[in-house]
């Protein structure tokens, strides 16, 4: 609970910089990828583009290869077949054997002869003749015997389509090591239509391959499929010789329809096919290309998105950099004002981060000064008006006391008891003139000891004085500050509630320094009474001012509007055994007599 | 590519992190290190897979030096190897040449005449006297040996012991005949069993090249250069043993290799002179087998001509260049010395080399049911270190061509001292 508590707060505290991080990140991604991906196919098909034609240039290119070779094949043929040695050689019979020497001389001279029309080709040449003549130019490329090459279904197969120059493929047997193609015509005289040979070029596939290795890759397979559909000769070895109709057929139709090239699926994989048919070879020339291994070649797909990642992982570091700054200084600034309360608005807020948070913070600061100051005014209006309050009560001399006072007098005087009078009215004149005169000034202890003594020596003249009152003054104290009139509401308080019930007792009052303080204690062997509640809000019995307005309420609030709230009044009391107040003030003593008479301001 | 990923990144305005795709262009070139003499790799050429090209294979497993390099084979086609040292020799450059190159006798010469300085001579490695003395001339010049003899061409006399049964013959009355001799036992046969003596190649005078070595004669002179035709007795004798075997219809006329086996392999012919190395081709016909024999090749009726000739064979060169050390340590501690190996030769692929120390050893003893119990690599071993040396010289092939048709012209019948003089005015003509 705790935790998700915690964790919400963050997320809170957070929200601003999460929301503009994660926009940020967002834009910045989908823009990579969209700028990688549309840069790679628009480069995958700019190239594809390019690579079709220029393969279909390179198909043309082993195309003349092809008919290169095709041509002086047929170059060799013919002269095969128009020369004269050669035919009577294959057709002497019952020859001795001085002829036969000289028939095998005149032939092998004759075939290599012509032999050199293909021979930079490495193709080999062979001449069959019906009467057991072999003849082969290079033997090691393909050891046949005259019987077995007779009897070979390419031989079956060239006798029976006499007129045409066939090309056929030799799978790899025993007897051929290599796959070869093998270009055969029937040697045939034309006026009798007599066949007397058949001529073989074999060129082993190795060979043939060289016509268009070179433009070959593994992703770009060139084979040659003929007629059957059968792939007689490919630059992928394990190709060769498999039958693959489908090829045949897709390349058929690229040929027919004039075709760049077309998109299909061969042996499992896509390709893009181009095909060139070879008239003389009736075979289907087929560049097969990966799409996907050439791209995959051509464009490092891999090094583009590390190089995409590369950025995107750049900006983003610099964009939380940025706007956790951003953000930072101004949830920082959000976080110290949703506090500002707890600080009663008098701690500025710190004016950091960026130009917009500390001028935020700038303003916030000024406004709050502002504000503080009209806080001020407004305290120092209500404290004005509470203290003229308090002058104002202060001055209110309860006219009964006098009246009261005055009466006991005429009392004396009429008993004769002058000079008993005559005390009377001096104390009654002295507390008078020191109780109207300005509220607000301080005297001194041993006035305000010789105010109270007045005023018990009136109320002891008139009521008796089974009340004794002791005043302890400690003498460093004398010329101490402190409000006037502040001791008399509990010596009044004292006389008139105290004893009640007892009606002899006494009221001490100490006056002492404790380290800063001014101690003042009021206490006396009276009733006592029980404290309930809050007397410093209330007096204990609220009754009617003897002498002032002012009560021990007022004296306690009084104080702690002159001096503070370490100050002010105490009380304890216990039932039967009286009451302790105690008064505590600042300590301040008259040293400048400009300054004496100044109650200072807190 | 590399312009495709430059695009992308100035597209992407981040020319920061162009250095990270720029860098992998230097790791490729710096290869050549051609001014070091240590390799530890040779390389060594040779043509026959089933022959020199395992017989190499074999040395491979054989070698007991202590050389620390890797010896690569590579096959090539003859012609090719023919082709591609003249190619580089010729140019000058030693680049892309092998380290070891396997040459055919006949065409030594033609080689170490041509580019003395091309080959590293051997002199002073091998032990000439451990080889035939034949294969010594053919594979030395100016006095220095640069060939380590291979496989012995050693010829010899395969013949039919039932044809010559059924007409009276045994094998002693052919063994160390004259081609006379031969020639009159040939038309026995043919008369007893309706078979021909022998084949003839009209265009390959094989024969006549054995039957003049076996009087130490050669198409060129000593020289190596000049043609020695008009006026060679032991020429004019070939042609003449030529003519006589062709007039007396005792020879089946072949046009390639698979007749000339085919002949023999099918039964047609009574007798091979021919290489040693046709053992296997005679083997093939396994139904014939105790049905052969083989016996000393017959001679010329000359004096101080013997009864052993040579066709063919080849021998082990090292080319002038970096790795010559080890390539002549390899041939040392195999072909040159390892008499173990040639065992190892002869019991697997059935090649006779020319080291003679290995002679002693079990494989060359074997019997040989084929041939009737024949100690066939002992008798072969033994004719081979008879053969007379010659020098093969710079143009046999060139001088035969010339040669196939005068005998052309002889056999159709003109004068022979003409058909020579002519063979040699062309010979001269051509090859000056």
């Amino acid at each position: 609970m705790k935790l998700k508590k915690k964790t919400f707060r963050i997320l809170r505290n957070n929200s601003l910089f999460i929301k503009m991080f994660l926009i940020m990140v967002i834009s910045i991604v989908a823009v990579s990828l969209l700028i990688t991906f549309s840069s790679i196919r628009m480069s995958s098909d700019l190239f594809m583009d390019t690579f079709s034609i220029s393969n279909t240039r390179a198909l043309e290119q082993i195309e003349t290869e092809f008919e290169d070779y095709s041509f002086a094949i047929v170059a060799a043929t013919n002269e095969v077949q128009n020369n004269g040695t050669i035919k009577r050689v294959l057709t002497q019979t019952n020859a001795t054997t001085l002829e036969t020497y000289s028939s095998y001389h005149d032939i092998s001279e004759q075939i290599e002869r012509i032999y050199r029309t293909v021979e930079s080709y490495d193709a080999n040449m062979i001449v069959l003749g019906n009467n057991e003549l072999l003849y082969n130019v290079n033997y090691s490329n393909w050891p046949v015997s005259w019987e077995t090459l007779r009897n070979h279904p390419i031989s079956q197969y060239t006798i029976n389509r006499p007129n045409r120059l066939l090309y056929q493929y030799l799978p790899s047997t025993s007897f051929t090591e290599e796959p070869m193609i093998v270009a055969t015509k029937t040697l045939m005289e034309r006026s009798t239509g007599e066949i007397y040979g058949v001529l073989y070029f074999p060129i082993r596939e190795a060979q043939l391959k060289q016509f268009y290795e070179g433009y070959t890759s593994e992703e770009n397979e060139v084979m040659l499929v003929d007629a059957d559909g059968k792939i007689v000769s490919g630059n992928q070895e394990e190709m060769i010789g498999q039958d693959a109709p489908e090829l045949m057929a897709l390349a058929k139709e690229v040929d027919d329809e004039g075709l760049e090239y077309k998109d299909v699926k061969v042996f499992g994989t896509d390709y893009m096919l181009m095909a060139q048919y070879l008239p003389t070879y009736n075979m289907y020339l087929v560049n097969l290309v990966d799409k996907d291994a050439v791209l995959a070649n051509l464009i490092n797909t891999r090094e583009i998105l590390l190089i995409s990642l590369g950025i995107v992982l750049i900006a983003v570091f610099i964009v939380f950099i940025i706007s956790r700054r951003m953000t930072n200084s101004i949830s920082r600034l959000v976080k110290q004002i949703s506090t500002m309360a707890k600080h009663d608005f008098n701690v500025p807020v710190a004016e950091t981060g960026g130009y917009e948070a500390k001028k935020i913070a700038n303003a916030f600061n000024s406004m709050l000064n502002e504000l503080q100051e009209y806080v001020d005014l407004a305290i120092q209006a209500q404290q004005k008006q509470r203290s003229a309050e308090l002058m104002a009560l202060q001055h209110q001399i309860n006219p009964h006391f006098i009246y009261n006072t005055l009466a006991s007098i005429k009392f004396m005087i009429q008993q004769g008891k002058k000079e008993q009078a005559t005390d009377m009215i001096h104390a009654l004149i002295a507390l008078l003139q020191n109780a109207l005169s300005n509220v607000e000034q301080t005297i001194t202890v041993e006035q305000e000891i010789a105010d109270l003594k007045n005023y018990v020596l009136i109320n002891q003249s008139r009521y008796g004085d089974g009340i004794k009152v002791n005043f302890f003054i400690s003498p460093d104290c004398l010329d101490c500050q402190l409000p006037k009139l502040i001791l008399q509401p509990f010596i009044e308080n004292a006389f008139f509630h105290a004893f009640n019930e007892k009606k002899l007792g006494f009221v001490q009052i100490l006056v002492f320094q404790k380290g800063e303080n001014l101690l003042c204690e009021i206490v006396d062997n009276g009733d006592g009474m029980e404290i309930k509640g809050d007397y410093t809000k209330e007096d204990i019995k609220e009754k009617r001012h003897l002498f002032s307005g002012i009560g021990i309420r007022n004296v306690h609030e009084r104080i702690q509007m002159l001096y503070g709230e370490q100050y002010g009044v105490d009380i304890s009391s216990v039932k039967g055994e009286g009451t302790k107040i105690k008064v505590e003030l600042p300590l301040q003593k008259v040293s400048n007599s400009s300054e004496a008479n100044e109650i200072p301001r807190t | 590519m590399k312009k495709f990923n430059l695009m992308f990144l100035a597209a992407a305005s981040m020319a920061t992190l162009a250095a990270c795709s720029s860098g992998d262009e230097e790791a490729s070139g710096g290869s050549g290190s051609e001014g070091s003499a240590d390799v530890d790799e040779i390389t060594a050429w040779a043509w026959d897979p089933a022959f020199n090209i395992a017989a190499l294979e074999n040395a491979k497993e054989a070698y007991n030096g202590d050389g620390d390099y890797e010896v690569n084979v590579i096959e090539n086609a003859q012609d090719d190897i023919i082709q591609k040292l003249n190619t580089g020799l010729s140019s000058g450059t030693t680049n892309g040449m092998p380290n070891i190159v396997l040459i055919e006798d006949y065409r030594a010469q033609s080689f170490l005449q041509a580019y003395p300085d091309a080959f590293h001579p051997l002199t002073d490695v091998i032990n000439s006297d451990d080889f035939a003395d034949y294969k010594i001339a053919t594979t030395s010049y100016d006095g220095e040996q640069y060939g380590l003899p291979f496989d012995s061409g050693v010829a010899a006399l395969y013949v039919r012991t039932d044809y010559l049964e059924e007409a009276g013959y045994s094998v002693e009355d052919v063994t160390d005949i004259t081609w006379q001799e031969y020639i009159e036992i040939g038309k026995d046969v043919k008369e007893a069993t309706g078979k021909n003596m022998l084949t003839l190649d009209p265009n390959d005078l094989a024969q006549v090249r054995m039957m003049i070595q076996t009087n130490g004669s050669w198409y060129v002179e000593e020289d190596g250069s000049t043609p020695n035709i008009a006026g060679n007795e032991t020429l004019e004798a070939g042609f003449e043993t030529y003519k006589e075997m062709m007039d007396a219809d005792i020879a089946k006329i072949v046009s390639d290799w698979s007749q000339f086996v085919g002949a023999f392999n099918s039964g047609d012919v009574a007798s091979v002179p021919t290489g040693n190395w046709i053992t296997p081709s005679v083997k093939q016909a396994a139904d014939q087998s105790g049905n052969w024999a083989v016996v000393p090749m017959p001679r010329l009726d000359m004096e101080g001509a013997v009864n052993a000739s040579n066709l063919g064979g080849s021998s082990w060169y090292v080319l002038n260049v970096d790795g010559k050390e080890q390539a002549a340590d390899f041939l040392l501690n195999t072909f040159g010395s390892n008499p173990d190996l040639y065992q190892t030769l002869v019991e697997d692929i059935g090649a006779l080399g020319t080291y003679s120390p290995a002679a002693e050893g079990d494989a060359y003893a074997v019997e040989d049911e084929f041939f009737g119990g024949q100690q066939l690599i002992t008798d072969l071993s033994t004719w081979t270190d008879e053969i007379p040396a010659v020098n093969y010289g710079l143009h046999t092939y060139a001088i035969e061509d010339i040669l196939v048709t005068g005998m052309q012209d002889y056999l159709n019948g003109a004068e022979l001292d003409t058909v020579l003089e002519s063979v040699q005015g062309q010979a001269e003509a051509q090859l000056k």
